[in-house]
């Protein structure tokens, strides 16, 4: 695309030169933090590999060649396909409800109201407090013997006797993306509202002359031309919510009976409780092949095509 | 026409409830708990207005224990990521947005793939790694780890400061005789400043909010950071409710005082024109 151009203005040799100038200098520019990422990433994914391949238990105790009997093995265990069903309704369930809440919210700052700056500013509070303090506010309030949710929901007549959220495998699984969609939608929305302050407003006052009300604005101005912003969204938003640990380790350990257990938690388990060392390193490595996969993908299919 | 109208303010103000109930209203009941007396944070009648007040849950979290060695800690990690998560950021995003090099939109994409790497993966044999080269229980342990995840979305979000700034007064530089450090020290830097104050406090957010790799590569009780000091808490069996609210609060102040003063760009650079 580049390359392409690079032919736009030709003929002069000044122009070719500082092309090339601008190649050298540009990888300049980007090389350390290019550098940075690389080492952090590719060592310790070349590490990973090669624990793979051997049967090393605790850290730090080595372990003997096993080639990949660890991949064989795991691919047919049952904790590891449970695993990644739970992580492929975590991202489908979490996609979900954080495209509704983003959406609510961004399309509701986009129009003017009183106190409209304040709470625009304001908003993102769930996403800049430590992941540790959400979980505390939620374990506060989805508490069942003296939570403000339980005895809300009692005194309107909902439920007859307070309930324990995370109790049941369903209840567990659903507060958890429930509580993770509450501190990254507003994050999202912003993100949206950059998309939506960048549609040209003229069509929409083209649209009203043609007939058109607010919900069909929304389907055929405001979705369309939200695809670059949409484009990032799905791949970087995807990857991220198959990324959360925090909040479901700290709420639930992967439990009622494995129910919240996602991939990465099962990597963190075997690492950390059980001292496989060698088994994580096998599931990060299919892990990340996985995602690699998915990336490519995303990317080949859905990313825009560059205009400007 | 009036009739869409009414429906449109119907919509909107019960979204702005919904938001509010949801999104803000949860602030305000553990700020208040948090003044609560234990008796009644626990209590099975809940009150939406507080019946007691206690300054004794911060008394003991303040003069009681390790806060202020966890606080100095996150903040030397914190600021120490944020600097060089700038400084890395602000010059990659120049050579990827304003020189324009072949290969640049593969970088970009890898940036904003490896933005969203999970951390987990890499885990275990970043811990491998680091136990190798002596720097497990180190700040700069968890400072290389932060500004992985910081720079990549830094980099994406100031992308669009710089393409705000008109390439012509570059140029116009240039052939004044300016060299490549002054254009930069004296035209790009300055014109960027709001977009690099917004990228300062993500990356600040990043660090200060992160916990998986705090509590692997950091086991002295010395080192530790806010986040799993809090974590802590949470865990022991029986929850002292009090005193983890306090901390909770108290965690979460000085990345709402930083939003006070700069919070205003950080949205601004989200929110306008991120995309163009």
């Amino acid at each position: 695309m580049n390359k392409l151009k690079s032919f736009q203005h030709p003929y002069t040799r000044g122009a070719v030169n500082s092309v090339k100038k601008n190649n050298i200098e540009g990888w300049l520019f980007v090389s350390p933090l290019v550098i940075w990422i690389c080492l952090i990433i590719l060592v310790p994914i070349y590490i990973a590999f090669e624990l793979s391949l051997f049967n090393v238990k605790i850290i730090g105790t080595s372990g003997k060649f096993v080639g990949i009997d660890n991949y064989i093995k795991l691919l047919g265990k049952s904790k590891f396909l449970n695993a990644s069903l739970n992580s492929l309704y975590w991202i489908i369930g979490n996609a979900i409800c954080q495209t509704f809440f983003a959406f609510t919210i961004a399309l509701t700052i986009n129009y003017k109201f009183p106190g409209k700056k304040i709470m625009a500013n304001w908003i993102i509070l769930s996403f800049i407090i430590p992941t540790v303090v959400v979980v505390v506010i939620w374990k506060l309030m989805l508490s069942s013997s003296s939570g403000v949710i339980n005895s809300v929901l009692i005194d309107i007549g909902l439920f007859d006797e307070a309930t324990g959220f995370f109790s049941s495998p369903n209840k567990a699984f659903i507060s958890l993306v429930l509580i993770n969609s509450w501190r990254w939608s507003p994050f999202l929305a912003l993100i949206i509202l950059s998309g939506l302050n960048s549609i040209n407003r003229e069509m929409y006052d083209a649209s009203k002359v043609d007939g058109a009300n607010f919900i069909q604005q929304f389907f055929f101005i405001t979705f369309p031309n939200l695809k670059s912003v949409l484009f990032v969204l799905g791949l970087v938003g995807t990857l991220l919510s198959f990324n959360i640990f925090d909040i479901i380790w700290l709420i639930t350990k992967g439990g009622p009976s494995s129910a919240t257990t996602t991939l990465p938690l099962l990597i963190y388990e075997t690492a950390f409780t059980k001292f496989r060392i060698s088994q994580a390193a096998t599931l990060s490595i299919i892990t990340s092949f996985l995602l690699l996969l998915f990336s490519i993908i995303f990317i080949k299919l859905m990313a825009p095509k560059e205009d400007d | 026409m009036i009739k869409e109208n009414n429906i449109k303010f119907i919509f909107l103000s019960l979204s702005l409830l919904l938001i509010i109930l949801i999104f803000f209203f949860p602030f305000f009941w553990i700020i208040t708990s948090s003044f609560k007396s234990p008796e009644e944070i626990i209590a099975t009648s809940t009150t939406i207005i507080p019946r007691s007040f206690t300054l004794e849950h911060y008394n003991k979290i303040l003069f009681n224990s390790d806060f202020f060695i966890y606080l100095k800690n996150s903040l030397i990690v914190s600021f120490s990521s944020m600097i060089i998560s700038i400084i890395l950021s602000v010059s990659a995003a120049y050579g990827l947005h304003k020189l324009k090099f072949y290969g640049n939109k593969f970088v970009e994409y890898s940036l904003l793939v490896t933005y969203a790497f999970p951390g987990v993966i890499l885990l275990v044999p970043i811990y491998l790694l680091f136990a190798k080269v002596n720097l497990l229980n180190s700040y700069f342990a968890l400072i290389i780890v932060n500004v992985l995840f910081a720079t990549p979305f830094a980099v994406w979000m100031l992308k669009a400061f710089f393409k705000l700034i008109p390439n012509e007064i570059e140029e116009a530089a240039y052939i004044d005789g300016a060299s490549r450090y002054i254009v930069i020290s004296r035209i790009i830097i300055p014109l960027a400043a709001p977009g690099i104050a917004s990228v300062s406090i993500f990356c600040f957010i990043i660090s200060w909010t992160e916990y998986l790799f705090a509590s692997i590569l950091i086991s002295g009780d010395n080192l530790k950071t806010l986040p799993v000091g809090l974590a802590g808490i949470v865990g022991q069996y029986q929850i002292d409710w009090g005193f983890l609210l306090s901390g909770a609060v108290l965690a979460s102040l000085p990345v709402i005082l930083l939003f006070v003063f700069i919070g205003k760009y950080f949205v601004s650079g989200l929110t306008e024109g991120a995309v163009k």
